[in-house]
């Protein structure tokens, strides 16, 4: 039920960002005034994303079998260690990441810790499921200093 | 003075800098300090025989950074000593808490560590006198996690007391926990201290009724540490601070007490329910006693903290570590090390205190991962200073109704 208002909502954002810019030449479409519709249309599609990734982050398990991914197998959540996006340091990355032993980005780290301490599954470093865990992860620290390459 | 000399003295201030900035003030730390300004009395300290350990002293830069216009009394205690008026016998006892079993099919980490944890301290030699469990024994107080934990738990022979946690308690209401465990208060005196179990968990206003909630989707919510919908449920209450006022009346004044709760009696973050929220109440019945230790698990963490004239001390968990919140860690806690989430030893163990002949107590970290000090000495590698650049916000799904997320 969610699933399909989550891909009513996106299908529909969608369209009214089409709408919005239709008639709009697309490479001078910056250089148009945004209209407030647009602004909450692009804010409504990132919300999205945050509540999704708040709700894998948290392991609700209808969001993961949605998603067809498995973030954990030790019934630990990603939010048990990182209450509020605490600790995840998303404005440090890329950096050297100690425990892959290499430079690393935000993604490559999400994965680290799906695999290792909460013995899940990787996944697709691109598809829905890291979008919207990046997106929750930003999201949570929001505001903070972006300092990359920090240890 | 040369390069090498520079370097260091460079790092040393850098260390210094960074240390002051990630105690920069709050509005958490200036009400505990209001407190503590009410309720000691102008000259008063908790203990004068907190002991600066020969370890500590060679930490002066650290020292030297984090009381940089702090309280006055700024050291950081390695290991807490108490005085002991009395001439009391020495005795050990061991704390051990927060392993938040799951049942064993789905996680058997826990078990290990839970199961290890309560090895070593039967293993203790000098035995220890008893063990207090400090709560969160189940993640979601599964009749099967609690028996799982009981059972564990049975490998030690020495006497055993128990206070709950909230993942003990609220899929059935403390029902099984109860019937395994007995009352989540009590009181018994040991070798010229008086020993106080009190429940800080139980007494969590309703939130479940109005909404509808199913027993379990109540524990998820008390089980999501960063969730609000729980509410602040942590607290004494008015029967149980009444009963404490008379537990300890017939007690001297000056004589030791030892109280055990699972969340730390004091405001420390309260968005994660860090405290109990009649905690200056506590304090009011405290205020007659000199020479009060608190003694609690929940926030998985080193943390040392004094109000008034109690000194708290926070346990570890033998599960997992909570990181540090962004602001109101003590500034007495010299905190815990960063820890590698990819070692499950590390930053997570328990603990053994010691009434020593002297008449004092010695808490002693048992951290599992080896060859590491539990206790941070740059702050680049300390849990609570590292960073300084991090702002949090709350998580969204509590700000909607129906609400849509919890463990389930
Ligand atoms: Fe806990
Ligand atoms: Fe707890």
């Amino acid at each position: 039920m969610k699933g399909t208002r989550y891909v009513l909502t996106g299908v529909f954002l969608g369209l009214l960002v089409m709408l919005a810019s239709s008639g709009t030449d697309q490479a001078l479409a910056h250089k148009e005034k945004h209209t407030p519709d647009q602004l909450k249309a692009f804010e409504d599609v990132f919300m999205e994303q945050v509540k999704i990734g708040d709700l894998l982050f948290h392991g609700d398990g209808a969001t993961e079998k949605k998603l067809r991914v498995t973030l954990s197998k030790t019934g630990m959540a990603c939010a048990m260690c990182h209450p509020f996006g605490s600790d995840n340091h998303p404005y440090e990355f890329p950096k050297f990441q100690e425990q892959i032993n290499k430079f690393a980005t935000l993604r490559d780290m999400i994965n680290w810790c799906i695999e290792k301490p909460n013995e899940g599954v990787k996944i697709d470093p691109d598809g829905d499921a890291m979008k919207a865990l990046e997106t929750y992860i930003y999201w949570s620290n929001k505001g903070s200093k972006l300092d990359p390459g920090r240890h | 003075m040369d390069d090498h000399d520079r370097l260091e003295l460079a790092r040393d201030k850098a260390r210094r800098a960074w240390w002051r900035k990630a105690r920069a003030s709050s509005e958490i730390r200036r009400t505990r300090q209001e407190m503590d300004q009410e309720l000691r009395r102008p000259g008063e300290r908790p203990d004068p025989s907190l002991a600066i350990t020969r370890r500590i002293f060679l930490h002066k830069s650290l020292l030297a950074g984090a009381t940089a216009g702090a309280a006055t009394y700024g050291w950081f205690p390695l290991v807490n000593t108490l005085d002991l008026a009395f001439g009391a016998e020495a005795f050990k006892f061991a704390w051990v808490s927060d392993n938040h079993l799951y049942p064993k099919n789905v996680n058997t980490r826990f078990v290990e560590k839970a199961t290890r944890a309560v090895k070593e301290v039967q293993a203790m030699s000098p035995p220890a006198d008893f063990l207090i469990h400090g709560g969160d024994l189940a993640q979601l107080g599964d009749p099967v996690e609690l028996d799982l934990g009981s059972d564990i738990l049975k490998e030690v022979k020495i006497r055993k007391v128990f206070i709950p946690g909230e993942h003990d308690w609220y899929l059935d209401m403390g029902a099984k926990w109860q019937q395994l465990f007995g009352p989540p208060n009590w009181t018994f005196d040991h070798k010229g201290v008086r020993f106080v179990g009190v429940d800080t968990v139980s007494r969590g206003p309703d939130y479940w009724t109005a909404k509808k909630m199913t027993p379990k989707e109540r524990m998820g919510h008390m089980a999501t540490l960063d969730g609000s919908v729980a509410g602040a449920w942590a607290g004494v209450g008015r029967d149980q601070l009444e009963w404490l006022n008379r537990t300890l009346s017939n007690w001297p004044k000056a004589n030791p007490i030892v109280i055990f709760t699972h969340n730390p009696l004091y405001e420390y973050y309260p968005p994660w329910n860090f405290w109990v929220r009649d905690w200056r109440e506590v304090h009011e019945v405290l205020k007659p006693y000199s020479n009060v230790t608190n003694v609690h698990g929940h926030t998985h963490q080193v943390l040392y903290n004094e109000i008034g004239k109690m000194r708290s001390i926070g346990m570890l968990a033998t599960s997992w570590t909570w990181p540090y919140p962004p602001e109101g860690v003590p500034v007495l806690t010299r905190c815990k090390v960063r820890v590698d989430p990819g070692d499950h030893f590390d930053g997570v163990g328990w603990s053994r205190l010691t009434m020593t002949a002297a008449g004092k107590i010695e808490n002693q970290y048992v951290m599992w991962r080896k060859d590491k000090d539990i206790f941070a000495d740059a702050p680049w590698d300390s849990g609570c200073a590292d960073n300084i650049n991090q702002i949090l916000q709350p998580r969204i799904a509590d700000r909607e109704w129906p609400y849509y997320g919890a463990y389930k």
